[in-house]
């Protein structure tokens, strides 16, 4: 903005001497401001109460941005019957208490002019006593879009400033051409475009992940959480991983993602854990143990359906589903202490995890999206690892050793910074 | 048991409550402060009177088929007029010279209901025979006289096209009115309503008919009044 401080100045006064002068704004929906735009001035009256030419430099003067625009008096419409009939409806009409609903022009022919104005805005004046209905309208509406009165004073200049300070203070938007326009007209319902609206993500994220699910008994999960390891392999039950890994741990995720007409969308997502093991600390074969841990890649693809809500003009917010599947890997990281020269027996022996764990992941989140672009997301699920289902169990399964980690479950909760675009 | 029992009750009796629509039949400008006391003109009576079951109610009243549906309607305006007439001191009719080049059109009363009816332009003051502009006029525009009517059926824009199959009953004589009291001075529809007045009958009589137009005329009144906001 361009605003010299003199004109903020200048406004405030203004704004404040505007109350002592009866100066009143009815409702006012902000209709659009057109940079080097056409101000068609419509005056009920023989003697208009402002002052043309006086009227554009009072707009250049309140509104630093609304470049070189054109006023003059709208006279095919002050000559027209039907358009004179509605004028002086108005000027009768024109109330504090109503709505510009009640007020809208009923007559066809009103309405096709309305309609015609295409990018000018019309300033409807009517001296009504000692008071000035003040009124804007422009081709979207066939009501006021703003409405307002002041005092009738012998100075034009000044009731062009003030009239330019009630409707005309938003910032200038450039006109469109007439290619622009027509382009505009014609072009289809977002929804129904061929190629389909497409938004995208990229984000990273933190989360805290455990074994236990919030809301479900503790017993569900106690066994696997309070187990230990003994003798490097040694532990009550292999079927969840969490016997052997600390479950409660916090992860770091890279993910990106879209989805089609805000409706369905894909993500791909990659997390990354650190989990220790559980060694038990009465063991004595683990002396010679300096660290023992794993780190958890997962690699993971969600299907999500979403919907998304426009609350403000600068909040987007979309809930999601999501249910997926994804690849866990687990790269052991074991060190010993630097004298020890020679590991155990039982260290050489120790438990190995499968190469790859399989699993699903079922959840729900939001993207809470600022400006279009700058996004955080707060996402809640529960996921698992177990075995590949594509292989068939062989026919002497029975006398196989179980799988380790087969049936690993556990629910997190993640939040994460992104950046959104639309296709 | 008896409880649990109560409270699946009162939540099916809150269901069947919320689910079944309920209707506003009038609406009230927000500028409409006070009723027309002693003056009223009326406007729109020549097109708005329709009889239905007009051989239902030849046979009862036993007048001639082929006129029954002038005689009827005749016989409702003049008791209509009538009673207006007693009403306010200062009565006049509005010619329909004056009012019939206005395009119809619908007015909103409820998400569901929509009003037709011709009102005048916005701009321009209805005369009277005299000349005089009357400060309110009562446009009437449709006046349905049958037995058993339901407004929701000729109003609810939801219900207007689907037939109605239940078997045709008489019980009652019934009428239904839609009317807009128009503000002459400053062009606007101060008061809209639709109302459904029921008249429990035995052996219908043309007296039974005047009693009916005359309820009507009495609702109509009694909606003006509460209709202005104080």
């Amino acid at each position: 903005m361009r605003f010299s401080f003199a004109h903020i100045i200048l406004a405030l006064v203004l704004t404040l001497v505007g109350f002592s002068l009866g100066q009143e704004t009815y409702f006012n929906s902000h209709p659009t401001v057109w940079k080097d735009g056409e101000v068609l001035i419509w005056s009920l009256d023989a003697d208009p109460a402002l002052d043309v030419k006086e009227f554009c430099l009072s707009l250049r003067r309140f509104n630093a941005g609304i470049g070189d625009p054109k006023c003059r008096l709208l006279g095919e419409w002050e000559r027209d019957s039907v358009a004179l009939r509605y004028a002086s409806w108005l000027n009768a009409n024109m109330d504090p208490n109503l709505d510009p609903d009640y007020l809208r022009a009923r007559h066809p022919a009103m309405q096709a002019k309305f309609q015609a104005l295409e990018d000018k805005t019309v300033l409807y004046i009517a001296k009504n006593g000692d008071k000035l209905n003040i009124a804007v309208f422009d081709e979207t509406a066939s009501e006021p879009k703003a409405a307002g009165q002041i005092h009738i004073s012998p100075d034009k200049i000044s009731m062009g400033d003030n009239v330019a300070n009630m409707f005309f203070d938003r910032d200038a938007k450039r006109r469109l051409s007439k290619e622009e326009r027509q382009k505009l007209a014609t072009e289809p319902d977002e929804y129904f475009q061929e190629v389909p609206i497409f938004k995208g993500w990229v984000g990273i994220g933190i989360g805290y992940s455990q074994a236990h699910i919030p809301l479900t008994p503790d017993d569900w999960t106690e066994s696997h959480t309070k187990s230990t390891i003994r003798n490097y392999r040694v532990t009550k039950d292999s079927v969840s991983l969490w016997n052997f890994l600390d479950d409660s741990d916090p992860f770091f995720s890279v993910y990106a993602g879209g989805t089609w007409y805000d409706f369905i969308g894909l993500e791909l997502i990659y997390r990354l854990a650190v989990h220790n093991m559980k060694t038990d600390p009465n063991d004595t074969v683990y002396k010679e143990l300096d660290h023992w841990k794993f780190y958890q890649h997962e690699i993971g693809l969600n299907a999500m359906l979403s919907r998304n809500y426009k609350p403000l003009k600068w909040l987007d917010i979309t809930p999601f589903a999501f249910l997926g599947f994804q690849y866990s890997f687990f790269v052991e990281d074991i060190g010993l202490k630097k004298k020890v020269k020679t590991p155990s027996k039982a260290y050489k022996t120790r438990i190995k995890f499968e190469e790859a764990y399989k699993g699903a992941l079922i959840g729900a989140g939001s993207h809470f999206i600022l400006h279009q672009h700058y996004g955080l997301g707060l996402r809640t699920g529960i996921s698992s690892r177990g075995r590949d289902m594509y292989v068939d169990p062989s026919p002497d399964a029975g006398a196989q050793p179980s799988m380790i980690g087969g049936f690993t479950l556990d629910w997190f909760i993640s939040a994460g910074l992104e950046y959104h675009w639309t296709l | 048991m008896v409880f649990r029992n109560w409270v699946i009750l009162c939540i099916m009796v809150c269901a069947l409550v919320g689910c079944s629509p309920s209707y506003h039949w009038s609406k009230s400008h927000p500028m409409y402060q006070k009723a027309p006391y002693s003056e009223l003109a009326i406007a729109g009576t020549s097109e708005a009177f329709v009889l239905t079951r007009s051989s239902w109610f030849a046979k009862k009243f036993k007048w001639s088929p082929d006129s029954i549906q002038l005689k009827a309607t005749a016989f409702c305006k003049d008791v209509f007029l009538n009673e207006l007439r007693r009403a306010y001191p200062s009565f006049e009719q509005i010619p329909d010279a004056n009012t019939k080049n206005f395009p119809e059109e619908s007015q909103k009363l409820d998400s569901r209901i929509f009003m037709k009816g011709r009102l005048p332009e916005q701009g321009v003051m209805v005369k009277d025979s005299s000349g005089k502009t009357p400060p309110y006029i009562l446009l009437l525009h449709e006046f349905i006289v049958g037995t058993d009517l339901n407004r929701e059926d000729y109003f609810d824009y939801a219900r207007i096209h689907l037939e109605n199959t239940s078997k045709k009953t008489s019980k009652n004589l019934s009428a239904i009115v839609s009317y807009t009291l128009w503000d002459n001075n400053k062009q606007r529809p101060l008061f809209s309503a639709v109302d459904e007045i029921q008249r429990p009958i035995s052996t219908p009589t043309p007296n039974d008919l005047e009693a009916l137009v005359r309820s009507a005329v009495k609702q109509i009144r009694v909606n003006l009044y509460e209709g202005a906001r104080k």
